[in-house]
């Protein structure tokens, strides 16, 4: 072996080592890269995740016991919810069976309005009344109005107010028809004979506009639903979060 | 630097483009998600309003789209994750479009609910569909630039590297 292809040997041993070095340097800033990406991806997936069980959990419904507490018609119209004696605290619920906003407050919040009456916590009494100044949401709002203003008796009235909810019509469509209406009077459970002819003829409608006027006057409505603790408002945060209105609710109690 | 001698200008400008028309997007997208998160009852209602999706799925949207928009804004303000971040960003706003124009079409008159509010609209007020739709196209075109010439100046994606046609070269792209 000469000396010159020892130097060659050796540069070449010596070009390798510096190849595999970079070999190596290029896998670990691979890794770097793999590892930051990772680590981003997953905290951001982690945020989104929190964020939407946490939107859901603060908008998590109670279950409706199966108890109701006793539900009465009133003459003029409103529906008051609340054991024997109690009086107070007063949760005053004002919404019109064709608000969406309503529909999502009964299907976050009315199952708490409800087992807070059935414990005895309040006395909750219920304003249905017609907001919409449009068609067709005006009119559809004003025969679900007065077709629940036929109905005497407070249990089937609440199983009625809860099926008008669940069949809300689009905002943009002519609903709540006669025909619907009565099919539902009788998944409700009304027994009244009169109760066809009274929802065919919208027999109430002038009444009903009459209530939603004088009532949305002196409680100075501009929105629906519109929830009063005692005489005062509560506000959206609270009322469409079904544990901080229990709270706010229980708190007036005492 | 000397990758395009041709057009130098014009390469040194594209990364700063890019940063522009992340901040405008990610800023956008922030402001719409925060103005939505701390009431997700409005959220649904206004996703619902759009009568587009079964009710679950409204319901699920509603909840979800706030915090999406704000971590997808974040990322692309921050430069992190970009081009996957503008995806996204991009197809959210793709799919604004697509449902104010539904609205739109099938005769709805509500607000877009894009910043909070949302559902119907009152009397005397107007819907502003070509505009909502006129300002969301042209943020769908800064979610494909972002896509196509990541990440841009100022970038985190490019100090650590990952991610991105810029982030491969060793310029330092923070500076």
């Amino acid at each position: 072996m000469s000396k010159g292809e020892r130097t060659k040997t050796k540069s070449q041993s010596a070009r390798e080592k510096i190849k595999a070095q970079q070999a190596e340097a290029r896998a670990r800033e691979k890794r770097r890269r793999v590892v930051a990406y990772t680590t981003a991806s997953v905290v951001a997936v982690a945020a989104v995740g929190l964020g939407v069980w946490y939107a859901a959990s603060i908008s998590r419904s109670e279950e409706a016991g199966a108890a109701l507490a006793p539900v009465t018609v009133q003459p003029d119209g409103s529906v008051v919810m609340a054991n024997a004696g109690v009086a107070a605290p007063v949760v005053d619920i004002y919404e019109d069976f064709q608000c969406p906003a309503c529909k999502e407050l009964e299907r976050v919040s009315g199952p708490t309005f409800k087992n807070l009456a059935a414990e005895g916590k309040a006395k909750v009494v219920f304003h249905p009344i017609t907001i919409f100044s449009q068609e067709p949401t005006k009119s559809n709002s004003v025969r679900a109005g007065s077709a629940a203003r036929c109905i005497a008796d407070g249990k089937q009235w609440m199983a009625f107010h809860d099926l008008l909810y669940k069949n809300q019509p689009p905002e943009s469509e002519v609903g709540f028809t006669a025909d619907q209406l009565k099919q539902w009077g009788k998944d409700a459970g009304v027994t009244d004979p009169g109760f066809d002819a009274c929802v065919t003829s919208n027999k109430n409608a002038d009444v009903q506009l009459a209530y939603s006027k004088k009532v949305s006057e002196e409680q100075k409505l501009d929105h629906t639903p519109t929830v009063k603790l005692n005489g005062t408002e509560i506000d959206n945060p609270v009322l469409f979060s079904p544990s901080q209105l229990r709270d706010e609710i229980t708190k007036a109690a005492k | 630097m000397a990758a395009s001698l041709a057009l130098p200008r014009a390469t040194t400008a594209i990364p700063w483009v890019t940063t522009v028309a992340r901040l405008v997007l990610g800023g956008v997208l922030v402001a719409a998600g925060a103005l939505k998160i701390g009431n997700p009852a409005d959220s649904v209602v206004a996703v619902k309003a759009y009568q587009l999706l079964p009710e679950p799925v409204a319901v699920a949207v509603g909840y979800a789209l706030p915090i999406l928009e704000i971590v997808v804004g974040v990322l692309l303000i921050v430069g992190l994750l970009t081009r996957v971040a503008a995806v996204i960003a991009g197809l959210l706003m793709f799919a604004f479009v697509f449902g104010i124009a539904w609205a739109w079409a099938n005769g709805l008159r509500i607000d877009c609910g894009c910043f909070g509010g949302g559902g119907q609209l009152g009397v005397g007020q107007e819907p502003t569909y070509l505009l909502d739709i006129l300002r969301d196209f042209g943020l769908v075109l800064l979610g494909v630039w972002t896509v196509r010439f990541p990440p841009g100046r100022f970038a985190l994606d490019g100090a650590l590297g990952i991610g991105g046609d810029t982030g491969d070269d060793d310029e330092g792209d923070d500076r």
